[in-house]
């Protein structure tokens, strides 16, 4: 990322000059007992540009790296059963982008694969249960792809960019309550007619926080100790409910 | 509001969740059953993954199993020496049970096992009780039927170290509950549920127990059961989400008061009947889920 971003850096200097700067006014999402998804302001400034109008802009969000097992669930006899597991991944845990216009309109498709500027461009490693080249790898592809989009982990929005006074733009994210945990990339770029003219990026890091992390942590890191605890709490509850509503 | 479950990763509404708790406990109050069978489906329904909903459904079982065995023991209905025997074998029976849901969830298909299984149980159990309770409606208003004759199944008593169960007045071998308790133990497991609805009829018709002791006894048992299988689910497949056990726990709590009360209304046959008829309700949009074909053909997972 950083090569290309050099690289970009240098073939920008010969396009047109454009520097864009960003920033994320929260630079960690806490996944704590009230979550139910995150908003995410991300603040840019444009300079080296005389008519900021003429900017289109990508901006693109991506979860942390997961690996993802697709099952296709076949009729089995009489009832409908999940068949056997294709791995799916290393894939991003959330791949959002936001743009001015529709992606097609912005970035010529060399650039879109190049950058990864559509889930359709992404690199996704599939295999099948038996570690083997599938026989119909488009296929959990694009049901992956199209599961994800229906989970709301993947998307490509076209509102919430809004250019303010001069150079100055913000972008409206929104994260979904089902966002994963772990260390998000944020990264912007600017086009001009179909050419790419600067670039930037930034990182986000989503935790699990407070009594949320604890009991996950509980739960995961001494599973022994947390299943006592459940039910030495679930025996209690019983005993408090029978004293409560004791005649 | 929402409140997003530590182990489940996915955000509710508590009150939603307080309310569902809230209806099985009315029922189970009402007909005097746990109510996990209801509880289980009811959560998958509401999109808890299958394997956190089986989990947390068995710290409800515990909890509100306390509180009816409690007032049991003050009581002198619970059978300890036959509760002892049952929880022995029960405490196998989990332990297979877990093991086998560890297997199915690591092949993916623990929903379709656990659908499937109770499309079997409630099925069975259903069409039972709704033939017996419909008989006796019609019976009813006839004279009382004789009363059943008990004595202690001699095939029992031939069985290797028989002995003498003073609360229950039977003497036979404890082979017998050893093995019932495993058989119930390894179902409620897999299905988070208490197997109250197993175990009562088949200490009443298997085991020959005298009626005053069934329910506290399986009480009894039920505790130290769905205690283990908790532990045992902790432990193995890290699926108990607290803070969603702690909910139903409220809800079905407040709902069995009610339900108890509502319960006393009614007449034991009407009860049987429409808990018959819930059963089966329950049944069926299970085997519906299985037999039509899904919303999405593709399901995904994280493979962690």
């Amino acid at each position: 990322m950083r090569l290309l971003l050099l690289a970009l850096a240098l073939f920008a200097t010969k396009a047109a000059a454009a520097e864009v700067e960003i920033a994320l006014t929260e630079e960690r999402v806490e996944v704590d007992a009230g979550f139910a998804g995150a908003r995410l302001t991300l603040f840019g400034a444009v300079t080296g540009i005389e008519d900021p109008a003429s900017i289109d802009m990508i901006s693109v969000i991506r979860g942390p790296e997961t690996r993802f097992k697709v099952r296709q669930v076949e009729k089995n006899n009489l009832i409908w059963t999940p068949g056997p597991p294709h791995a799916v991944g290393p894939a991003p845990g959330l791949y959002l982008t936001y743009s001015t216009r529709p992606v097609d309109d912005i970035a010529p498709l060399p650039l879109q694969a190049d950058y990864h500027l559509d889930a359709d461009y992404l690199d996704i490693a599939i295999q099948d249960h038996l570690n083997a080249p599938p026989k119909n790898p488009g296929l959990f592809r694009s049901a992956f792809l199209s599961e994800a989009e229906a989970a709301g982990l993947y998307g490509a929005r076209t509102k919430g960019v809004s250019f303010k006074k001069n150079a100055l733009f913000t972008i409206d994210a929104r994260l979904p309550a089902n966002t994963p945990v772990g260390d998000y990339e944020v990264a912007v770029y600017l086009f001009r007619n179909g050419e790419m003219i600067g670039a930037d990026t930034a990182s986000l890091a989503v935790n699990r926080v407070g009594v949320e992390r604890r009991i996950y942590d509980f739960a995961h890191l001494r599973p022994v100790s947390y299943g006592i605890f459940c039910v030495a709490l679930s025996l209690l509850a019983g005993w408090v409910a029978s004293l409560a509503f004791r005649k | 509001m929402q409140l997003y479950l530590p182990i489940a990763e996915m955000p509710v509404d508590p009150f939603v969740v307080i309310a569902m708790g809230a209806a099985v406990g009315f029922l189970s109050g009402m007909f005097g059953v746990g109510g996990g069978f209801l509880m289980t489906p009811l959560l998958i329904f509401y999109g808890i993954p299958p394997a956190v909903a089986v989990g947390s459904e068995t710290t409800q079982i515990t909890a509100s199993s306390v509180s009816g065995a409690l007032s049991h023991i003050k009581r002198k209905t619970v059978d300890f020496q036959m509760g002892g025997f049952l929880v022995a074998g029960g405490a196998v029976g989990s332990a297979i049970g877990v093991f086998l849901f560890r297997a199915f969830l690591k092949t993916g298909q623990i929903e379709t096992l656990i659908s499937v299984c109770y499309v079997v149980f409630l099925g069975a159990i259903g069409i039972l009780m709704l033939t017996e309770s419909v008989g006796a409606l019609f019976r009813s208003t006839q004279a009382r039927r004789p009363v059943r004759k008990r004595r202690s199944p001699a095939w029992m008593a031939g069985l290797p170290f028989p002995m003498r169960f003073r609360t229950s007045g039977l003497y036979i071998s404890p082979i017998p509950p050893v093995m019932l308790g495993l058989l119930i133990g390894m179902i409620g497991a897999m299905m988070g549920v208490g197997g109250g609805f197993i175990m009562v009829p088949a200490m009443l018709y298997i085991l020959n127990m005298p009626t005053n002791v069934v329910v506290g006894t399986s009480l009894f048992q039920i505790i130290f059961v769905t205690a283990i299988t908790t532990l045992l689910h902790a432990a193995a497949n890290q699926t108990v989400d607290i803070a969603l056990g702690l909910l139903l726990i409220l809800g079905g709590v407040i709902g069995a008061q009610f339900g108890v009360r509502a319960g006393m209304k009614l007449k034991g046959e009407q009860l049987r009947a429409l808990l018959a008829l819930i059963v089966l309700a329950v049944c069926a949009r299970l085997l519906i889920g299985l037999a039509l074909p899904p919303a999405s053909f593709f399901i995904v997972e994280s493979a962690s």
